[in-house]
């Protein structure tokens, strides 16, 4: 017979008003999840081809990493204080009102207007663009890659974008399980196929695929074949550009995008670098998908359970780990089954502008949904798995406008931007987000075009939208690390492993470890042209939003001061003795 | 210079909260400081004594093991800062609390009269000589004997069913009492009760709406200020996702009909918000006193109709 006893008493409660708390770890996992999000890996993964040298896998092994350090930073600041407004709160609290505000405005706000057009652009070129090719809507698909249609995309983002926060943070809560588990379940079907494919079977269907829905009438296969030195690199002339051999042709779609591979000079395994210099180089382009585990901060006032350290680990812990696991295993199955250099090869040829599938970009679930040749198919795989893109474009908004209304209840934005409908609409913080929107869409789509790269300067801008958020992380990293001096009493109050070494909490150790890393990551952003961040159309944009954030700040001081109200001390704490 | 108030609520026994509270007038550059109920705690957390000097507890599931009668006096203030209340005991004492209600109800019971004596002596001490008014109106889970103990304090008003005089003519109309909780707290009651006994204390007011606040723990329905968790009544537990609106369709109506210049409520902790009826402005400025942060809100009393001139904090 087992013994046992009785677990030990430790709290006795009295009858009271007042609920245990209880969001679903679920719940927090899955936006959690959306936020690292597939699309976006497939959108860094053509970034990769600025630093061929390096190892997508093991840059995404390393950046898995940081990113639990990340986890444990948010996780902690959660624990301590679950606010509405997250990074704005904890910087305002711990450093100051104008350091939460600067930052937190470009991170949470201004910067997300540059999102709009990069979540259209992501839509248009993984999905729709690649539906109504298999539809044979060629008309449309040109269209939509176009400056209009790019524009036009980036509205319709926009109106789901806001209807998703309208329709309130418990319906996006469902669409997203529906979203997830449609997703999942296209990824594991896409995933069996590429399995079960033998990868001379995979060029026949890739090459019938490829003539079906670009060559014959259509006309917009072009296998032109490209000059290669003794090296099998590519040729350049004066002007940048690659060198065709003329009057040469490749044998099929599929031998084309493989030569563009090898020509300008891919890797053939996605492990080929190890950890060597340029696969570090190619963690801040994992960041743009691998850096948002933690993209609920400014929700978490609203959800039960956030006090709970662990609780809160676990979920963004899942929310990082399944996405990362799945492209960690789709990356080694494309260099198995596909040849990696043939995979970089579809990411190169878009951007070199030699893309032989009529300048098209190949997304990923396009080009595996070809291996079954039937277009009704296709499209359903496509559609089901882009519900990873869709179920995430709430995330768009939503944390934004906690992150207005914050500053709304401190009096740096006036009252009214915390206004909500009898219905729970925010209102005002949706309209703060959709015109300034609509105006960086418009440039992203019509600003002048890169003649280096051959797109608008404004697309060029595509990892500011990552680094204005990597600035507001390390503050808030850099506010978790100092929070036992700076903000005492909460540090007291704050249910976390308070463990020290030499007398410094190991939670700032690790906080201090990863604002150590975002310092790097800034740092590579700034000096390396690599990112597009590293020039002075990208310096003027990230200057004009921290100085209209400052601005802002300080219009908001006078007039409170005015009215005879100190806004710093709305973040000061309270003396206690 | 126009008066300013600080409003606070639903410090739920958290000591640290307490002080705040009380030092926050010379913080925010308020005059009046204004307690909205919940003042008492809702747990007990037992300090076993393990002999020769030992001790243990355990609190928000990590285990603290100390010695001395120093360590003694500093846990047992980390956890009254967390708004329990901390009792050392043997396991012998502990069991018997455990197996016997009545006993552990007198238990907390005394524990919460000792605190709200013990806080009202310190307030008293912080707020001799500081020309600072400062009112506490209790909650529907505070117990009714503690209000003859903030009545004995010297510098405390206590709020609950009276009008109280602010400066420039405005007045103060406070009730602690609530419309009914799956919890069945000591002050709460049917809506008709709680319209008819609100109104009974406005009824008293000879302010004008205009100069009328209100200091109403239960907030108003339906609106920003009353959106809770939705729970299943009878096992006490969350259902799923799902939120409700909580607050009083008596407060609502009241604030409706009497259209005050301002009505301060607390009660459900997660609905932090401001919100205008009428030409009321109406603020939950919520609590996290589990942090040991004071959330509240200073208002500066203008004199106009309308208050414009507001501001949520976290202190």
């Amino acid at each position: 017979m087992a013994t046992g006893s009785a677990p030990e008493q430790t709290l006795f409660v009295r009858k009271a008003s007042g609920l245990v708390k209880g969001w679903s770890g679920g719940d927090g996992f899955r936006y959690s999840f959306f936020s690292v999000n597939l699309f976006l890996a497939i959108w860094s993964f053509a970034y990769a081809c600025f630093f061929p040298g390096g190892s997508m896998f093991w840059a995404i092994v390393i950046t898995a990493i940081f990113m639990v350090l990340e986890i444990i930073v948010y996780s902690g600041l959660i624990s301590a204080m679950p606010r509405a407004g997250g990074d704005y709160v904890w910087q305002s609290r711990i450093f100051h009102s104008a350091v939460g505000f600067a930052f937190c405005a470009v991170g949470w706000w201004f910067i997300l207007w540059l999102w709009t057009p990069i979540y259209a652009d992501m839509g248009v070129q993984t999905t729709v663009k690649p539906i109504f090719r298999i539809l044979g809507l060629n008309g449309a698909a040109d269209w939509l890659g176009g400056r209009t249609g790019i524009f036009i995309s980036a509205l319709v983002v926009i109106a789901i974008s806001s209807t998703l926060v309208a329709i309130g943070m418990r319906a996006y809560a469902k669409f997203q399980v529906f979203a997830m588990y449609v997703g999942l379940a296209g990824v594991v079907v896409l995933g069996i196929l590429l399995l079960a494919t033998p990868g001379d079977s995979f060029k026949q269907k890739f090459n019938a695929a490829a003539e079906r829905y670009y060559g014959g009438d259509v006309g917009l296969l072009d296998l032109q074949k490209y000059q290669t030195d003794a090296d099998g690199l590519f040729v350049y002339d004066d002007d940048g550009a690659i060198v065709p051999a003329e009057g040469e042709k490749y044998d099929g779609a599929f031998e084309a995008i493989e030569a563009i591979g090898a020509g300008t000079g891919m890797p053939t395994s996605t492990f080929e670098g190890g950890f060597g210099k340029e696969t570090w180089f190619l963690i801040p382009f994992m960041l743009f998908w691998m850096g948002w585990p933690v993209w609920g901060a400014t929700l978490y006032g609203e959800v039960r359970g956030a006090k709970d350290f662990r609780k809160n680990i676990y979920q963004l812990l899942g929310g990082l780990f399944v996405p990362t696991l799945i492209a960690l295993a789709f990356l080694a199955l494309m260099t198995w089954k596909v040849g990696y250099q043939a995979f970089m090869g579809t990411m190169a040829a878009f951007w070199w502008g030699i893309s032989p599938l009529g300048g098209d970009s190949v997304s990923p679930t396009a080009m595996l949904s070809w291996i079954v040749p039937n277009a009704a198919f296709q499209v359903i795989l496509i559609a089901a798995i882009s519900l990873l893109l869709f179920g995430w474009f709430g995330t768009l908004f939503l944390s934004s406008t906690r992150m207005i209304f914050a500053a709304a209840f401190d009096r740096i934005l006036p009252e009214g931007a915390a206004r909500v409908t009898s219905g729970g609409v925010p209102v005002v913080a949706l309209l703060l987000m959709t015109i300034p929107s609509i105006i960086v869409a418009a440039l992203y789509a019509y600003s002048p075009e890169s003649k280096e790269y051959g797109v608008t300067i404004v697309k060029l801008f595509t990892y500011d939208a990552t680094l204005g958020i990597v600035i507001m992380f390390l503050v808030t990293g850099l506010a978790f690390m100092v929070m036992k001096w700076r903000a005492r009493s909460i540090w007291d109050a704050a249910a976390l492993p308070k463990g020290e070494i030499a007398g410094i909490p190991w939670m700032a150790v690790i906080a201090a470890i990863y604002s150590a890393f975002m310092i790097w990551v800034v740092y590579r952003f700034i000096i390396d042209p690599m990112y597009g961040t590293n020039n002075k159309e990208s310096g003027i944009f990230m200057g004009v939003l921290y100085v209209a954030a400052v601005v802002v700040w300080l219009i908001a001081y006078v007039v409170r001061k005015r009215q005879g109200m100190e806004l710093e001390a709305v973040a000061k704490e309270i003396p206690v003795e | 210079m126009k008066e300013k108030l600080f409003f606070a609520t639903d410090v739920h026994g958290s000591e640290v909260c307490w002080r705040k509270f009380i030092n926050s007038g010379p913080h925010y550059g308020a005059s009046i400081l204004i307690l909205g109920g919940d003042m008492t705690g809702k747990a007990v957390v037992p300090i076993i004594d393990d002999g020769g000097g030992r001790y243990h507890y355990s609190m928000q599931d990590i285990r603290h093991d100390f010695e001395g009668d120093t360590a003694l006096a500093k846990e047992t203030r980390n956890i009254r800062d967390h708004g329990y209340y901390a009792v050392t005991m043997t396991t012998d004492e502990r069991d018997e609390y455990a197996n016997d209600p009545n006993k552990f109800d007198e238990l907390f019971h005394s524990q919460m009269r000792k605190t709200v004596a013990d806080w009202v002596e310190w307030a008293d001490a912080k707020l001799a000589g500081t020309g600072m008014q400062c009112i506490v109106c209790p909650g529907n889970d505070d117990r009714h004997d503690i209000d003859e103990i903030l009545a004995q304090a010297e510098h405390i008003q206590v709020g609950e069913g009276n009008v109280l005089d602010l400066p420039d003519g405005y007045q103060l109309v406070s009730s602690g009492w609530t419309n009914l909780t799956p919890w069945d707290t000591p002050r709460e009651e049917d809506e008709p009760q709680l319209k008819e006994r609100i109104m009974g204390v406005v009824a008293q007011a000879t302010a004008s709406p205009e100069r009328l606040v209100m200091g109403l723990h239960a907030p108003p329905y339906d609106t920003n200020l009353d959106v809770a968790p939705k729970i299943d009544w009878e096992t006490l537990t969350v259902k799923g996702q799902d939120t409700a609106h909580v607050g009083s369709t008596a407060v609502k109506e009241i604030i409706q009909e009497v259209q005050p210049v301002l009505s301060l409520h607390g009660h459900i902790h997660e609905s932090r918000a401001a919100e205008r009826i009428g030409r009321t402005l109406a603020i939950n400025p919520g609590s996290s006193y589990v942090e040991g942060t004071l959330s509240g809100v200073v208002v500066e009393l203008s004199g106009k109709s309308k208050l414009k001139n507001y501001r949520l904090t976290m202190g």
